[in-house]
């Protein structure tokens, strides 16, 4: 298939779920916002700070960080490329690219959520109940993904798709995990502190019951972390997107054993499955998140260069047409 | 000072002065807790109070969250749990006061179940006579001189509460068989943050939701010993049950097995569960249904929904039951009336939280005194629940009254007398929005592992009629968030704290459209194994970069 296309239906899943990850975190840390304190164990207590810091913004003063700037900023500024209105956005164009390759379907789900994401009654909504905002963008984005599992061709086009959208699921978990459970070997009491955190983090991605249902003990600091790092029967987990981006990878190379990118998955795969077995999970974790992600970097460049290094960029194409 | 804002509408609210209103004070002036309640809802107004009502019912429709109920036109099937969007606000002493009261009542109930079965110093000591005891239906002979683990029989326990016109807090009733109504109290909470979140934030509310596990960890501390971690399971009596919602959600919200007795198996005193991988030990069991059902070989042959056999290995101490068999003959109506002398026979203390006085009918001499004043008081069946079978007095017509006094004369000991209890109010919204007062009561949860601990709040049940004290949710009562706010209340939020050490910085997002210039700085440093480290460098320019030039086509 042609590189340029490829390249589109990547970013069109990474755009996606990303979107879909900021509603869930930003609606996770809202309605946990709204109760208790702070030094509550008890309490959530992913904080606003913290997501600017997820999102890559620059963090100065995590007291001065103002829950309604982050809410608005994040969630509907058509300005701010980071929000969850700018991914939306940046998909539909990137679908409205590829029309001819994704379902029609798909591109009705993608563009009507775009539409309705740009009317102005969401603003609105978004001051009295986020949570319908949020819920809405969390459903469409359900249908979206369930429109394509039903009428996509399971071809290249969708693994390229699907892999975007992995990748990008395996990103997002590992920067919230760096942020909100930055566990390191050298601290003594991991559990104490940081408790409330592994439960804001936990509903923020949506695993509550998964990992109720998956670990047997308390929801603290140490078996979140390890469950959202390795647990491959929880499908949002980082070892899990690992393996499904190596899986639709292998699907659509036609030489995998010579693919740097499907290699290193593989090699990352591997290695997160060891350390889970073999050690029982990583106790620096804040380290294993690092270099997890900065293997995912690579991976991510390895996939630009062997499959989509032979397109001209499509901003050239588009703008001289 | 905030004005009364509420008394200059239109619709006016008014308290009655023959009740204690928890938000406003005589006058009309909203209490210091309240004032920034009052003045939100004001500015909410009643439209938008009716529409997120709409909505309420819409979303609980849609979740499932649903009970039967007894109307005027008969049963009423699956109708949304009625939640009122006005919460109702407990400041923080009040609460230290009624979190005091309750595990010290719970403390002594739980003395009082194991001296029945075991030593019976209680009787001995001429408090409770051994006959009233005895005759209780929930007497369970069948576990004598069983002690559970840690001595723990009332492992979740929720006592009804009720604030009398002075605004003292009375018990109303124990319930330590298996008390309902902890997924509202969670489901309300979270209905609430998504419904109304601008009623909060002139408030620090505690959490509610770590309810499960709390519940979790008292089942795992007082199950046997074992190598791993405890099964623990919840056992409901069936999907037709009316709490069948509960017992599903805190099965879910554990993340433990919801089994039916067909589960549930007894091999050489030993509980299992059959599961697709053969039969699986079972250390700890809520319970959701009554001890009569429990084992057939022990309580009711006819009983279709129990295991036979549980009762022999509880015996044998191979698994932990919540709450343990027998402990219903301490929530009978009748042994109410002695909990403050058991507090302290037991205890040794003075009982923090009174009940309502309460009139033995077993006793000649209190019968006598009640017949003639059937219609000031309340007359209960002893061992019913949910509000069946009660005779309120005053809103009883006098013919009823009549047969009622024949039935008492035949059975005084089935029956007991209370005076009637002028249960506070709170404002509640209708459904043009509108404020009036209805008639609230309170149901905190406990749990008991190791240590009593209890839920912030509770169940706060309303009456939707208006006047009405009934607030059974099988009655048609309706519901309450209930906030128990943090201590040293401040109207101006502070910020959280809790992040201030500073995040790691991590690399910038990325965005599709910049990979053209990526790229060749990618294969620039492809040689370079340490790119990882470097990847903010390539990603600041994007942060200034146009987000998507596709999107200028």
């Amino acid at each position: 298939m042609l590189a340029r296309i490829a390249h589109e239906l990547f970013w069109l899943g990474r755009n996606l779920v990303r979107a879909e990850h900021t509603a869930r975190m930003l609606d996770g840390v809202f309605s946990a916002d709204l109760q208790g304190r702070p030094d509550d164990p008890n309490r959530v207590t992913l904080g606003w700070g913290s997501i600017l810091a997820i999102m890559g913004g620059e963090v100065d003063d995590v007291a001065r960080v103002r829950r309604d700037d982050v809410l608005s900023s994040l969630t509907l500024d058509p300005d701010n490329p980071t929000s969850v209105v700018s991914c939306i956005g940046r998909a539909r164009e990137g679908a409205r690219t590829v029309r001819d390759v994704i379902s029609t379907e798909m591109w009705e789900a993608i563009n009507t959520t775009n539409l309705t994401l740009l009317e102005g009654d969401l603003s609105a909504r978004l001051r009295t109940g986020p949570y319908s905002v949020y819920q809405y963008v969390k459903e469409r984005s359900a249908l979206i993904w369930g429109t394509t599992s039903r009428t996509m061709l399971r071809d290249e086009a969708s693994a390229f798709l699907a892999a975007g959208g992995r990748i990008e699921s395996a990103d997002m978990v590992l920067r919230m995990l760096r942020v909100a459970l930055p566990i390191q070997a050298d601290v003594e009491d991991v559990g104490a502190v940081r408790d409330g955190q592994a439960i804001a983090l936990l509903a923020a991605v949506g695993g509550v019951q998964a990992f109720r249902r998956a670990v047997p003990g308390q929801p603290n600091a140490l078996p979140v972390a390890n469950f959202l790092l390795y647990e491959r029967a929880y499908p949002d987990s980082v070892a899990a997107s690992v393996e499904s981006t190596l899986n639709v990878l292998q699907r659509a190379d036609s030489s995998p054993r010579a693919s740097e990118p499907i290699l290193r998955l593989s090699r990352l795969g591997a290695d997160l499955e060891f350390q889970a077995r073999a050690e029982g999970g990583s106790r620096d974790l804040a380290a294993t998140c690092e270099a997890v992600q900065q293997e995912l970097a690579r991976v991510d460049q390895d996939i630009a260069d062997r499959y989509f290094a032979g397109a001209a960029s499509p901003g050239v194409v588009t703008s001289s047409s | 000072m905030p004005e009364p804002i509420i008394i200059r509408e239109p619709t006016v609210y008014r308290p009655s002065p023959e009740f204690f209103d928890e938000v406003f004070a005589h006058g009309g002036m909203p209490r210091d807790y309240a004032s920034p309640l009052v003045a939100e809802l004001h500015r909410l107004g009643p439209e938008q109070l009716a529409s997120a009502g709409r909505r309420r019912d819409a979303i609980f429709m849609q979740q499932g969250i649903t009970f039967d109920a007894t109307g005027e036109d008969g049963p009423v099937k699956d109708r949304p749990f009625p939640l009122d969007l006005v919460p109702r606000i407990l400041p923080a002493e009040e609460w230290t006061h009624i979190k005091r009261g309750l595990a010290q009542r719970i403390r002594a109930l739980n003395h009082f179940v194991d001296d029945v079965y075991h030593a019976r110093e209680i009787v001995r000591a001429g408090i409770v006579p051994w006959k009233l005891i005895v005759s209780r239906s929930h007497f369970a002979r069948a576990v004598h001189g069983i002690r559970p683990p840690g001595g723990v029989y009332c492992h979740v326990a929720g006592c009804d509460l009720v604030r009398d016109a002075d605004g003292s807090w009375k018990v109303l009733e124990d319930n330590v068989r298996t008390p309902s109504g902890i997924s509202y109290v969670l489901e309300n909470r979270v209905a609430m943050t998504r419904l109304v979140p601008q009623l909060f934030q002139h408030y620090r509310v505690r959490p509610v939701d770590h309810y499960p596990q709390l519940l979790l960890a008292a089942l795992r501390a007082v199950a046997p010993s074992t190598d791993e971690e405890a099964t623990v399971v919840v056992w409901t009596p069936g999907s037709l049950n009316s709490a069948y919602f509960e017992h599903a959600f805190l099965a879910r919200q554990m993340g433990v097995e919801l089994v039916e007795a067909s589960d549930l198996v007894v091999r050489d005193d030993v509980l299992y569960m059959r599961t697709t991988s053969g039969l699986e030990r079972v250390h700890s069991v809520y319970r959701r249904l009554d001890d009569d059902f429990v084992d057939p070989l022990e309580f009711r042959p006819d009983s279709l929904l129990g295991v036979p056999g549980l009762v022999r290995a509880y015996r044998a101490g191979t698994v932990a039951i919540a709450n343990a068999f027998g402990t219903g003959v301490a929530d009978d109506k009748a042994i109410y009336h002695y909990v403050p002398e058991m507090i302290e026979y037991y205890l040794g203390e003075k009982p923090i939280l009174d009940n309502v006085k309460t009139y033995l009918l077993s006793d000649p001499e209190q019968l006598a005194a009640v017949l003639p004043r059937l219609d000031q008081l309340v007359v209960k069946p002893t061992s019913e629940s949910g509000g069946k079978g009660v005779f309120i007095g005053p809103a009883t017509p006098a013919e009823e009254l009549e047969a009622l006094a024949d039935v008492l004369r035949a059975q005084p000991e089935k029956w007991i007398a209370q005076e009637v209890v002028k249960l506070s109010t709170v404002p509640t919204a209708g459904v043009d929005g509108g404020l009036s007062a209805r008639h609230v009561d309170l149901r905190p949860f406990a749990v008991f592992g190791e240590t009593i601990k209890i839920v912030p709040g509770g169940l706060t049940r309303v009456a939707m009629v208006p006047g009405s004290m009934i607030v059974n949710s099988s009655r048609g009562g309706g519901s309450k968030d209930t906030w128990v706010l943090e201590d040293g209340m401040d109207n101006d939020r502070a910020e959280p704290t809790m992040a201030a050490t500073l995040p790691p910085a991590l690399p910038d997002l990325q965005y599709g459209s910049e990979w053209s210039g990526q790229q060749q700085q990618q294969q620039q440093s492809a040689e370079d194994p340490d790119i990882g480290r470097d990847v903010r460098a390539p990603c600041a320019r994007t942060r200034s970069a146009k987000p998507s030039p596709l999107g200028e086509v």
